[in-house]
């Protein structure tokens, strides 16, 4: 009789103890072991996390972090240029509370790459490969290559039980992992952290399953699950995906850390209103905690940037207050915690936006000239890489694009962007594109 | 402002870097040096034009052609005259900025493409002394193109040189192999270099590899059999389909597995042509029937069941796009209707197409109108048509010569040009399609009036008269039309087998051929002789031995997924899924603003709020694309069915099916919940180890009892039709 319920033989035994510490609260504590572990090891490759804030739609940067006031009527915009934290570094008005954190992050003002679609240019930022003619932007997930968090979670695996890379509130349509396979999948929450009475849908077990009945389940199932590990489901790649799926569910909901990095509830309520009462805000959050609870990607999939008409009212009155509190909160969050150094944090949308204003009062997409903002995880703070042109139309020096993004997140997550990843025939395919690490940020 | 340490990295295609020797044994084109026959195939495959370097809307760093050369006269004066002729000098063609920047020999965002003094080069250079003629006077057109071999019987790691030969319109031939690019369609099966040197992998199976040369294609195919003794002759055939496919497996070394037993067959059959679970009691029934024809017999009561009608019209509204907020309330419905109304009536699949293409009239009694609707735009309705019913897509042609394929931005526009009439009359508060007036459709790059054609034939001098449609309808649905039956049957074909002879469905072109031709041909052929009777092809499909075979593998066919060698698993669609867990436990699932009872398949719209279904990959209907409706795994789908309370609720139920089980004996209980989840009896050892498991807990019977149907459920058995 087969009594691990996975091929991998994680056994009856072992769930039992997982389960039963985490349903029933008792000490064993997974957290433990990775704090020990964490102790030992400095600033070696894993040590850092990632948190990337992608702001879909597009967020008009020549209105918020490269400013043109000195550009026609017809560019400058409605907002004004302030001093920030940083002598010589001036950023939105709108913003005044980043301008606060200016020291801890940098900004890239010349970023650049060739795709102005929605679809594809989300593509090329989260894997820093441009699509190719058989692209169909239109399904979710729409990988050609794996996104940095698969990447991430390929190369270095979870910490302990807890996913190495998660996805929120959604899946963002390019987040996942394409060949890299299951495994490198995102975890995606499904639901709204800002949402009342928030919780990851099904994390636990409904109240009326206790910890012996989730066992006497599982113990059940691997008895009667009989293609499981078998050699159909081995020459079926659908079915074992959902067996390396089913395995990771039982070790998120068995785990304690998880279900502590989700509890949002256990915020300080004070911390929770600096963030943001926004989906935005509160992703943020969740965000640190995540990576406070061992997650090494999170991927905060926030929409509504694609400013196309009337954006000034918009961009003042919604998008840009929730972006102020969020970013500016997160920074000084994981600077007070001791955790900036050990978090790289990338705040960019697919594009900016055309340098000059449309008839309907907002502007379209622009990807040729563009600001990424980055700080944490060994990024210089109160840096400005490269310049745009006059109109930020066009870098005026030191172009970097999507791939030099990748190969700068992942040396500093402490994984060679020379590197490969394999497809499953085995073909080998480098982890970036060619990508430059801009070292004018370390 | 400089460019000079701007490094762009284009797509693969514009990366290849250009290794090519000198000494080449090949024709040299000519003392005359032009663009269009000479420089144009260089400037492809460099990759000039491609879409992230010079060819994409905006150009790269002010230099801009169009995207794959689609238009050789802008380009060359692009070429020639643009930016005050900097970039070429008639005097010092050396000096010439066109070949200083292809040579790499001054910065080049693309890179170096080729060595200063190669074939290409000279070819540049006398292009450029010779005065950059454009076409050269009474030269001969190309008239096809071939690739040599055509097709080879491979075995693992071996190599194939490929020539490409053009064969020009005075009769002559040149080798352009050195000219043409080429692409392979499964880089694990067969690799090809950019010099057409073709190697094979470690994997059995077949890979197209294209070739192409000015706008021409040609086709290479790779077989690659598994290595090993030959296996026997599998005699066994239920009809003529098994016939191709086993004679595909004989070149391919590969032996069929074993046929599917009753109760696979059962499970997969129901699941397959109604959408839900047989119940326990047609179970017993096709179990205990000793009939020999019971298996033909079952397909017959299932197709004439309500709940055919019900599943297939989810899968033609998925195509269609019967979509809620782009309609409203009313006319999705009504769209959902008419769809399920064609199918349970079994209108022939050219009829349906006809009907839904010349649709017109007031929308409330023509509900196939709303697929005008939903497509907004007369290009998207030509595009989301090709698909749907020919399994063409030529939305890439929208702007530009189809990558891998032969349409063109004329083809495209030919075919927008169809719809162009389609208008709307609001009456009364009704609203009416209309055909109206007679619009010219022009070329958006070249100004010239495009008349509606259909792919692949010749434009006309004008329009039809009347209902432009009609005429498309006409074409599009004649038994001799080149896709439309073949499409029809490979996506009937893709549903039984989840996978098409065509894979992906809707995706049929040169450089994308089926798997088994002659099974294709026997498909298209036996759709095309029962007049388009969906039913009578079902009939066939399902009474092939090929479609009773049993998942379980040997050891020849385990990694075979391209040549319908056994069963393979594919996970029960969201609507189906719910269904069955519904029916497991007795009770249904509630959904808003449709009868207490609605089954999940029969939801005619798929913007209903669910979590479930949205988790398990429910198409949002935005496309024509088969592929929107996922079938992936999550690892939230996995903890909704461990923990979901609505699933813990319907398990707990005191209406639903368990609270029925408690009073029967536990070898009862056993016996219903493995019929109602896997339309099987237990094994012995299965019937041991769940008495066991009722017996323990005689004190919380009832809880032991939804323990079990709750690790039935979370079963890969369950989860999958297999």
């Amino acid at each position: 009789m087969n009594t691990s319920p996975f091929c991998d033989g994680l056994s009856r035994r072992s769930f039992l103890r997982v389960g039963a510490a985490s349903t029933l609260g008792a000490q064993f504590s997974l957290g433990g072991l990775l704090q020990a572990e964490s102790a030992v090891k400095t600033a070696t490759r894993g040590d850092v996390s990632f948190i990337f804030v992608f702001l879909r739609g597009g967020l008009s940067t020549i209105d918020t972090f490269d400013m043109k006031p000195d550009a026609p009527d017809t560019i400058r915009g409605e907002f004004k240029p302030v001093r920030t934290k940083v002598p010589g570094i001036h950023i939105c008005d709108q913003l005044p509370r980043i301008g606060g954190v200016m020291d801890q992050f940098s900004l890239i003002r010349s970023f650049t790459h060739q795709n102005a679609g929605h679809g594809h240019a989300d593509h090329y930022m989260m894997t820093g490969y441009h699509p190719t003619a058989a692209f169909n932007g239109s399904l979710t997930p729409n990988n050609e290559h794996p996104c940095m968090g698969s990447v991430i979670a390929s190369k270095l695996g979870a910490r302990g039980s807890i996913p190495p890379y998660v996805c929120l509130p959604t899946l963002h349509p390019s987040g996942s992992s394409a060949y890299l396979g299951p495994n490198a999948a995102p975890f995606t929450i499904e639901a709204d952290p800002n949402s009342p009475g928030f919780q990851v849908p099904d994390l636990m077990p409904p109240l009326s399953i206790d910890a012996q009945r989730l066992e006497d389940r599982r113990g059940l199932l691997s008895k009667v699950d009989r293609f499981q590990c078998s050699i159909e489901q081995k020459a079926n790649a659908a079915a074992r995906d959902l067996g390396v799926f089913s395995q990771r569910a039982v070790s998120l909901m068995t785990s304690k850390e998880a279900k502590q990095a989700f509890n949002l509830q256990a915020e300080d309520e004070k911390l929770r209103d600096a963030y943001g009462r926004n989906t935005l805000g509160q992703s943020c959050l969740m965000a640190r905690r995540l990576v406070e609870s061992g997650v090494r990607c999170v991927t905060i999939e926030h929409q509504n940037w694609d400013t196309h008409y009337g954006q000034f009212p918009t961009l003042k009155d919604d998008l840009l207050p929730k972006l102020d509190n969020a970013i500016s909160t997160l920074f000084t969050d994981l600077r007070q915690r001791g955790m900036l150094k050990k978090t790289l944090v990338v705040i960019t949308g697919e594009f900016g936006r055309t340098p000059k204003i449309s008839k309907e009062g907002g502007r379209d997409h622009w990807s040729r000239c563009f600001t990424v903002a980055l700080g944490g995880g060994g990024i210089q703070g109160g840096r400005v890489v490269g310049q745009s042109d006059k109109i930020a139309s066009d870098p005026a020096d030191s172009p970097y694009g999507p791939e030099d993004l990748c190969a700068t997140v992942y040396s500093l997550l402490g994984i060679s962007p020379h590197d490969e990843m394999h497809t499953p025939e085995g073909r080998p395919v480098m982890l970036t594109n060619n990508g430059r690490v801009i070292k004018e940020l370390i | 402002m400089t460019y000079g340490k701007f490094v762009s990295r284009p797509p693969v295609v514009c990366r290849v870097r250009f290794l090519f020797p000198l000494c080449l044994l090949v024709a040299t084109p000519l003392g005359a040096v032009d663009y269009v026959r000479d420089v144009l195939p260089l400037m492809s495959r460099f990759g000039c034009n491609g879409s992230a370097c010079h060819g994409k809307a905006d150009g790269q760093n002010g230099f801009k052609i169009s995207i794959f050369g689609a238009d050789p006269a802008a380009d060359h004066e692009a070429i020639t005259r643009q930016s005050r002729g900097r970039r070429i000098m008639l005097t010092a063609p050396e000096h010439s900025l066109l070949l200083r920047k292809a040579a790499g020999e001054v910065p080049h965002a693309g890179g170096s493409r080729m060595k200063t003094g190669s074939r290409e080069y000279t070819i540049l250079r006398d292009w450029v002394a010779q005065g950059a003629p454009f076409a050269t006077e009474g030269r001969a057109e190309i008239a096809s193109l071939t690739v040599e071999p055509v097709e080879r019987v491979m075995t693992f790691g071996q190599k194939q040189p490929l020539r490409v030969k053009a064969v020009l319109s005075d009769g002559t031939e040149q080798d352009v192999t050195w000219l043409a690019q080429f692409q392979s369609n499964d880089n694990a099966i067969a690799e090809v270099s950019e010099r057409g040197e073709v190697t094979t992998g470690s994997a059995v199976g077949q890979a197209a590899v294209m070739a192409r040369y000015l706008g021409r294609i040609a086709i290479f195919h790779a077989i690659v059999p598994r290595p090993g003794e030959a296996v026997a002759a599998n005699a066994e055939t239920f009809n003529e389909l098994d016939e191709h496919v086993q004679a595909k497996l004989r070149k391919m070394n590969l032996q069929a597995s074993a046929v599917a037993d009753d109760a696979t067959f059962l499970r997969r059959v129901t699941l397959d042509l109604i959408g839900r679970l047989p119940t326990v009691n047609e179970a017993r029934a096709f179990l205990q029937s000793t009939a020999q024809d019971k298996r033909a017999r079952l397909v017959d009561a299932l197709l004439d069941k309500p709940e055919f009608a019900d599943f297939w019209a989810l899968k033609w509204a998925d195509l269609l796009r019967v979509d809620r907020l782009v309609l409203d309330h009313h006319a999705a419905h009504d769209y959902h209707s008419w769809i399920r109304t064609a199918v349970a009536e079994n209108r022939p699949l050219d009829v349906f197409a006809r009907d839904l293409l010349t649709a017109q009239g007031p929308l409330e009694e023509q509900p196939a109108g709303y697929f005008f609707k939903v497509a907004k735009k007369p290009g998207e309705m030509a595009a989301s048509l090709s698909q749907v019913f020919l399994g063409v897509r030529i939305n890439c042609a929208e702007c530009h010569q189809h990558p891998t394929d032969r349409w063109t931005q004329r083809d495209y526009h030919g075919m927008r040009a169809f719809f162009e009439q389609v208008s709307y009359k609001k009456a009364g508060g009704a609203e009416a399609l209309i055909i109206q007036g007679n619009p010219q459709v022009k070329h958006p790059r070249t100004k010239e009036v495009v008349q509606p054609y259909a792919l692949g034939t010749t434009m006309p001098e004008s329009a039809p008269d009347g209902d432009r449609r009609a005429a498309l309808a006409q074409w599009m649905t004649a038994p001799e039309n080149p896709w439309f039956a073949r499409n029809m049957a490979n996506r009937l074909w893709a549903h039984f087998m989840g996978r098409g002879v065509v894979e992906p469905v809707d995706d049929f072109r040169a450089t994308n051929p089926p798997s088994n031709p002659a099974l294709l041909d026997a498909l298209t052929r036996r759709l095309i002789e029962q007049k388009f009777d969906a039913r009578a092809l079902i009939r066939l499909i399902t009474a092939s031995l090929t479609y009773q075979l049993s998942a379980t593998p040997n050891t020849t066919n385990e990694n075979d997924t391209q040549n319908f060698s056994r069963a393979v698993f594919r996970r029960l669609p969201a609507e189906s899924l719910l269904d069955a867990v519904c029916d497991v436990t007795g009770v249904p699932e509630k959904f808003s603003g449709v009868p207490a009872n609605t089954r999940a398949v029969e939801l005619w719209d798929s913007q209903q709020q669910h979590y479930f279904l949205k988790l398990f990959g429910r198409p949002s209907r935005t496309t024509p694309c088969v592929c929107e409706r996922s079938t992936g795994a999550s690892i939230s789908q996995a903890l909704h069915l461990m923990n979901s309370p609505n699933l813990q609720n319907k398990l707990a139920h005191a209406g639903g099916r368990l609270t029925q089980l408690v009073s029967m004996s536990d070898a009862q209980i056993i016996e219903e919940l493995w019929l109602v989840c896997f339309s099987r009896f237990p094994d012995e050892t299965e019937r041991q180890q769940a008495m066991e498991h009722l017996s323990t807990r005689q004190d919380k019977r009832r809880q032991s009892i939804e323990d079990l149907a709750w690790s039935l459920l979370n079963t890969v058995e369950f989860v999958f039709n297999h």
